[in-house]
């Protein structure tokens, strides 16, 4: 960038460069054996040496997936929970984010770092009492069950209090002059520029959640209301030997994330950061 | 009169801040704040089907006469030393060799290492228990052909472990790259001007100047793959099921199989609240970092 009218690049640059170019494409592999495999017939998947790309190109293996199993409604029921839970995170974290950023109420301060504090702590930890927290509401097996925790986290909050911080205040105060309410303020005035805030919470916490499996595993546990991945991984104690199917159902719970990436790139390197230099 | 109006006007604020915060306090309260106490209350019982007795310290105790629990924590620290290691070398050295490159590029190499992060630790797990599996898989195969030793990558106690540093460190490290990337290219511009000035080679430049300058980016890179790492069981349990003979078993697998295998509540109630003691102790650091800059 800086650098490009003078000094030729050092060989030690060129050499890494090389060496980082070569590892970048050899992580994307196993993705690429995941999809040629998916595509091969039961027997060609598994022969030595193998076919670098599918001889024989078959769909039976998605259809397989759709027909023998419960896919549809593994998928649906992930559509739901990413969906509705991300709903939700952004409803209730916005408003609290801009309380904390904007409202001034005793408490505020230590509430805020409490918080804060929380981010760091995996619910996974806490799998037991939160388990039992679930089984005593009766959503065991349901998908609300799977969707609360996962509302409960500051990491809404945190996010989005640094896009509420950067509006000015004389907006909200020329606002209040002409009578507006609080809520008004903030729905009509505060949430549109918060857009962009909004937008990386929603697809940082729709993959997050799509992802997630634990939780899931452990509350879901009938065959009906197991979301994707669980599904998809009980397919690995599946005696069914063909690998291709497997792995067509892994691709099935891989694409919605690939295209998320492909679409929204600059969301994610955005949103990710944002907790690292804060 | 008017001090009235400002006591007024100052209670309304209050009880407004309160309404909008209202909704995130009540399910932090029932998710979070209560499972906590909830965890370290259960901790302290043996509980069965019907009923709960208390026990004291005796679960605690009886975790650290566990030989599995034992291995458990040796496997949870040799994965997060390792793991956590690999990727903060392996991330910088990507990182510095890319951030002042041109901008489609720096974008493949970003999206490259960080496409297997997106599609979850579930589906990686599976391509590489496909890749690895001793039968036909192609890693024994290409291995077989090389007339390496072993083929046997899971099923080998001295193999388990490394070949599960591999795979979780292959999966996870483009998240560290993508906070390297762009930590190193807000670096300001002026340094690496005056290093050029002063003719710096670009090693010199990464050690002296880079490397120094993402320390934040470093010590948080290492709290959240530790932390990550402390809870790994996605991987274990599609690959190796803990084995063979325990020898790849972690603490959160072994907190799953107490709570939902042996209906062991009150031990895996306390190897949680040991864990969480651990996360809340690695992130007073970054809290820290975190509360001096708000």
């Amino acid at each position: 960038m800086f650098k490009k009218k003078a000094k030729k690049r050092e060989k030690i640059d060129i050499i890494f460069n090389i060496i980082v170019t070569f590892f970048a494409v050899l992580s994307l592999f196993p993705l690429y054996w995941l999809v040629t495999s998916s595509f091969k017939n039961s027997s060609d998947v598994v022969k030595m040496p193998p076919d670098w790309f599918p001889k024989t190109f078959t769909w039976s293996n998605y259809t397989d997936v759709f027909n023998n199993q419960p896919a549809f409604t593994w998928t649906y029921n992930s559509l739901v929970v990413a969906l509705v839970s991300t709903f939700a995170l952004i409803i209730v974290s916005s408003l609290a984010a801009y309380a904390f950023s904007k409202l001034q109420f005793k408490g505020k301060n230590i509430l805020f770092i409490i918080f804060i504090s929380s981010l760091m702590i995996p619910k996974e930890v806490m799998i037991v009492p939160l388990f039992r927290i679930i089984q005593d509401f009766g959503m065991v097996n349901t998908l609300s069950g799977m969707i609360f925790p996962n509302v409960a986290t500051a990491f809404g909050v945190f996010l989005l209090k640094g896009f509420f911080d950067t509006i000015p205040d004389s907006l909200r105060e020329a606002a209040k002059i002409d009578g507006a309410s609080e809520f008004k303020i903030f729905y009509k005035i505060m949430l549109p520029l918060a857009k962009p805030g909004i937008g990386a919470l929603f697809i940082l916490n729709f993959v997050q959640v799509w992802n997630d499996y634990l939780w899931q595993l452990v509350v879901g546990q009938d065959k009906a209301s197991k979301t994707l991945m669980v599904g998809v991984a009980t397919l690995m104690q599946d005696l069914n030997p063909n690998f291709a199917y497997k792995m067509a159902g892994a691709t099935v719970a891989a694409i919605p994330m690939l295209l998320i990436f492909i679409f929204f790139q600059k969301y994610f390197t955005k949103g990710i950061t944002l907790g690292s230099d804060k | 009169m008017m001090r009235m109006k400002i006591i007024k006007e100052s209670n309304k604020e209050n009880i407004t801040g309160y309404l909008f915060v209202a909704p995130q306090i009540l399910l932090f309260l029932i998710f979070l704040v209560y499972p906590i106490i909830e965890g370290i209350r259960l901790s302290l019982f043996q509980i069965n089907y019907q009923d709960e007795i208390f026990v004291g310290l005796d679960n605690y105790r009886k975790l650290f006469s566990d030989p599995v629990f034992i291995q458990s924590t040796i496997n949870t620290v040799i994965f997060v030393v390792f793991i956590v290691a690999l990727t903060v070398v392996f991330a910088m050295f990507v990182s510095a060799a890319v951030f002042d490159k041109n901008a489609k590029y720096v974008s493949f190499i970003r999206g490259a290492y960080y496409i297997p992060v997106m599609v979850s630790m579930v589906v990686m797990s599976m391509i590489w228990s496909f890749l690895l599996n001793p039968a036909n898989g192609l890693i024994p195969f290409v291995a077989r052909e090389l007339e390496v030793a072993s083929v046997n990558f899971l099923g080998d106690t001295r193999l388990v472990l490394p070949v599960i540093i591999f795979v979780t460190f292959a999966t996870n490290v483009g998240q560290a790259i993508i906070l390297y990337i762009a930590s190193m290219i807000g670096v300001p511009k002026e340094l690496f001007e005056a290093a050029e000035v002063d003719g710096a080679s670009r090693m010199k430049v990464i050690f002296k100047i880079i490397i120094p300058m993402v320390k934040p980016t470093t010590i948080y890179i290492i709290i959240m793959n530790i932390i990550a790492v402390l809870k790994i069981f996605v991987v274990i349990q599609l690959l190796t099921g803990g084995g063979p003979n325990n020898a790849s078993t972690t603490l959160m697998y072994y907190l799953y199989n107490n709570a939902f295998k042996y209906n062991q509540l009150g031990i895996a109630s306390a190897v949680g609240v040991i864990m969480f003691l651990i996360t809340l102790l690695l992130s007073i650091p970054q809290l820290r970092i975190m509360f001096k800059k708000d």
